[in-house]
């Protein structure tokens, strides 16, 4: 087998470096080969602030891939995230020449281009833009107009941007390692594409990414993406504010949060208390579970309200999701995360991870953790199948011609 | 400090008023920015062809020209027409500046009034004895070639008329603002921009500074054919505040982030500060600053002590880039004895011309304003002794007394844990670094 066959998703997530060795099969299945993974530092919020440091911790990762699956890694799909990253809807539209009335493949890039004929600030740059559907002379929900006549073609784009210079530290990170970067993708998107099924896709579901980070979220509806966007505030605030709140150290209270903590209120007994016990430079403690409940309640709470206000600002329109709310990324496994987002968004709640034909070591995808590294192969195999047959998910997710500048 | 009495040139009046003209929609516009920023000392005149456009202008004194030939309405674009209007008005625009040691001309180029009125008014205010400082907007380029052409030409007549022109891009102003803004926003910005030049060269100009920067340095500044202006103005309190206000000057659009200082010939510099700035505040600032300008780059300083800042510094920078004239060439002043005006503008203790005091950052930087009391605590003393006792602007930044003190202690600063040193998360004005449950209320035992 040649290596151009192995798929490689990395992303440098806040908690942890991941990168998934795999392989696209041409029945549309994936087969994995190996996770390599290493403790991530020297990234905070989804942004690396120590390029040094988070270099040496993918090349920990990478290498720890290529040992597990045998694999020479030559290239990589690289994650993005961040609370730079937004994303907004822009409707191109383009009048198809007076000689010919037919539409022909031409006119979509055509509308693509007017599409983004939209300013966005001058430091960022486009991440994705993503079709929605084309409108015919005004006529809505056009999947495919090729070959329709028409005077006037529009498209309703979902366009992802973010700071240029930052992602480009992203991609530099691994260039550094003599590594390629095939393309960059946001973080939750990579993780929609195996969280959600094609139906799932097709009645609607909120995809949010809870990574250590950042909390970033999708919208999908008829099958494409309505909205998305990121919030730089994730499981470290979590842990950040047990910390603060209960005065106890840092890496005591991550311990006590996967441990211990809970989303739901009113679950502990009156009175019940956690005992701490002493470490080497920790005195031990005694804390209230209670307490420890109401601290990450309260962020948790906060963290679903600003998704829920953000998508109801853009207008988007939660109660026609069929298929719910869909949670992922580490810090979905909090314990009663489900119930919370239940009552915040009043839509049934799923935390999920990796869903349709898979193969390989089991152990890796049976966890929301890797959610995004292996939704990364997922895309790139929507992405390179498109390329030998282009159908509706090569031009889903067309590659820009932006990433040539920035790789 | 002593001050050593300067003697007044013979002839001149001591009497330093000065007036600022709205020319035209655009040039009304700006002028009613300038109005609600508040502007101390200064007349402010609205000129117009169009009756319904004048009558929506806040400026006290408004001014119709052009009674036949418009009949009210506007210039239709067509310069022609607003050159007619004006020299049709010439007597009345003549008595509206009579007496102004130095007029302000706010104009849009592009349409027919600010095009066409522009020069010949620049000419009017000339004959009175004024020094014309005229600001001009060129059009977006969105709007047409030919605004555009007739623009570039009323350009080119008004730098004959007036002693020193101050030419914004719109294109670049636009580029100022965040795309979400609205276009009322985006067009507020390019007014608000020009006010901050009309307050920042009045006050660099009248103002008695330490280092002072007299008209002819102005004009060298910004001498240059076809110029279009670099503007800068930036203002900040703190403990980093000359960092700070330079950092904001610079950002200016019209700046480029300070690259296209790098091309300019002459770029002039003046620093304000109150009674608390330091020289090594200026030395560090003017160090910094050095970097943006290449070694060729003439650069005329100028620093004063304003008491009205209080603990604030403000950095103004200003420039023209364009093909740069050979001073012989530029001989904009027939009347020599006006060539030499900081005699004329002689310090006046009765005028002291506002300083961009009244604008308090709208966001202070949570750093600063954890420190600031401090800050405050440490040059109090002299903030309030040297503090004049003219009353304070309504909408100014009020003195450092004690009931402020306490109000800004109530910034405690707030342990942010890990999060500490990195970018903060604000969304919706509130840190989200902060733990949850801290600014939720939610007692922890």
């Amino acid at each position: 087998m040649s290596r151009e066959d192995f798929i490689v998703g990395l992303e440098i997530g806040t908690s942890k470096v991941c990168a998934v060795v795999a392989e696209g099969r041409m029945d549309g299945t994936i087969k994995i080969y190996g996770v390599g993974q290493a403790p991530s530092r020297g990234v905070r919020k989804g942004e690396i602030v120590d390029f040094e440091t988070a270099g040496k911790c993918v090349r920990e990762a990478l290498a720890d891939a290529e040992e597990k699956s045998d694999v020479m890694i030559g290239s990589v799909y690289l994650a993005v995230s961040g609370g730079h990253i937004e994303g907004f809807n822009n409707r191109g539209s383009i009048n198809i020449p007076e000689e010919r009335e037919e539409i022909c493949e031409e006119d979509f890039d055509e509308v693509q281009a007017a599409a983004r004929e939209v300013s966005i600030p001058a430091p960022n740059q486009f991440l994705h833009s993503i079709l929605q559907h084309y409108y015919v002379d005004g006529q809505d929900g056009v999947l495919n107009p090729i070959g329709m006549i028409g005077r006037v073609l529009e498209a309703d784009f979902h366009i992802i941007h973010g700071v240029g210079n930052r992602i480009k530290n992203s991609i530099r990170c691994v260039k550094e390692l003599d590594i390629e970067v095939e393309d960059v993708v946001f973080g939750p998107l990579a993780s929609a594409q195996v969280v959600l099924d094609h139906n799932q896709k097709s009645l609607g579901a909120l995809v949010i990414d809870m990574g250590a980070g950042t909390t970033g979220f999708v919208l999908y509806g008829d099958g494409g993406i309505k909205h998305s966007g990121c919030l730089a505030i994730g499981g470290d605030h979590i842990t950040n504010d047990i910390s603060l709140g209960l005065r106890i150290p840092m890496a005591r209270a991550e311990k006590l949060k996967l441990e211990e903590g809970c989303v739901t209120l009113g679950r502990a007994l009156p009175g019940e208390r956690i005992v701490l016990k002493d470490e080497t430079g920790f005195a031990g403690k005694e804390i209230e579970r209670e307490m420890l409940n109401t601290i990450i309640h309260c962020r948790v709470r906060e963290t679903f309200n600003l998704v829920k206000k953000h998508l109801d600002n853009s207008g988007a329109q939660l109660d026609f999701l069929g298929a719910g709310v869909q949670l992922t990324g580490g810090c979905s496994m909090l314990r009663g995360l489900d119930e919370l987002a239940q009552d915040v968004f009043g839509l049934p709640v799923h935390v999920t991870c990796v869903k349709g034909t898979m193969s390989g070591p089991t152990s890796a995808f049976e966890n929301p953790q890797y959610s995004c590294a292996i939704g990364l192969v997922k895309y790139a195999q929507a992405m390179t199948a498109g390329v030998r047959r282009p159908g509706l998910m090569r031009r889903f997710f067309k590659r820009l011609p932006f990433l040539n500048n920035l790789l | 400090m002593i001050e050593l009495p300067r003697s007044h040139s013979p002839g001149s009046t001591p009497e330093l008023s000065f007036k600022i003209i709205g020319l035209g929609g655009a040039g009304s516009n700006a002028l009613d920015r300038i109005q609600l920023d508040g502007l101390d000392g200064a007349e402010l005149i609205a000129i117009n062809t169009d009756l319904q456009g004048l009558a929506g202008s806040v400026a006290p004194v408004k001014l119709q020209i052009g009674r036949t030939t418009t009949r009210g309405l506007g210039a239709g674009g067509d310069p022609e027409i607003g050159y007619a209007a004006a020299e049709e008005a010439s007597e009345e625009v003549k008595g509206a500046v009579q007496g102004a040691s130095m007029v302000f001309l706010c104009v849009g180029l592009g349409g027919g009034t600010g095009s066409g009125a522009a020069p010949l008014i620049a000419n009017f205010a000339r004959q009175q004895n004024a020094i014309v400082v005229a600001i001009a907007t060129m059009p977006f380029s969105f709007e047409g070639r030919r605004r555009m052409a007739q623009a570039e030409e009323a350009l080119a007549s008004l730098t004959q008329q007036a002693d020193v022109v101050i030419c914004f891009e719109n294109d670049r102003l636009g580029d100022a603002v965040s795309p979400r803004a609205s276009v009322q926003e985006a067009f507020a910005a390019a007014d608000q921009t020009i006010s901050q030049s009309v307050r920042a060269i009045s006050s660099i100009l009248l103002r008695r500074g330490l280092i002072h920067i007299g008209f002819d340095e102005l004009a060298a500044a910004l001498r240059a054919q076809n110029p279009r202006c670099l503007f800068g103005f930036g203002e900040a309190d703190g403990d980093n505040r000359a960092h700070t206000a330079l950092e904001r000057a610079l950002r200016n659009p019209l700046m480029d982030r300070g690259r296209l200082l790098a091309d300019a010939h002459n770029v002039l510099m003046h620093v304000a500060g109150g009674p608390s700035m330091t020289l090594n505040e200026v030395t560090l600032l003017m160090e910094s600053f050095n970097r943006h300008i290449s070694d060729s780059t003439r650069l005329f300083f100028s620093t004063a002590v304003d008491p009205q800042l209080d603990c604030r510094m403000t950095v103004t920078v200003l420039s023209s880039i364009g093909a740069a004239v050979p001073s012989q060439a530029f001989a904009p002043l027939q009347r020599v004895e006006r060539v030499s005006p900081p005699a004329f503008l002689a310090p006046e203790q009765e005028f002291i011309p506002a300083q961009v005091t009244d604008r308090v950052p709208v966001s202070i930087p949570v750093a600063a304003a954890v420190t600031a009391p401090e800050v405050m605590a440490l040059i109090e003393p002299a903030g309030v002794s040297a503090a004049p006792t003219r009353q304070a602007k309504p909408n100014g930044k009020p003195k450092p007394t004690r009931e402020e003190k306490q109000e800004q202690m109530s910034f405690e600063p707030v342990n942010r844990g890990r999060f500490e040193k990195s970018e903060p998360t604000i969304v919706d004005g509130q840190d989200l670094d902060v733990p949850a449950f801290m600014r939720m209320n939610v007692k922890v035992k």
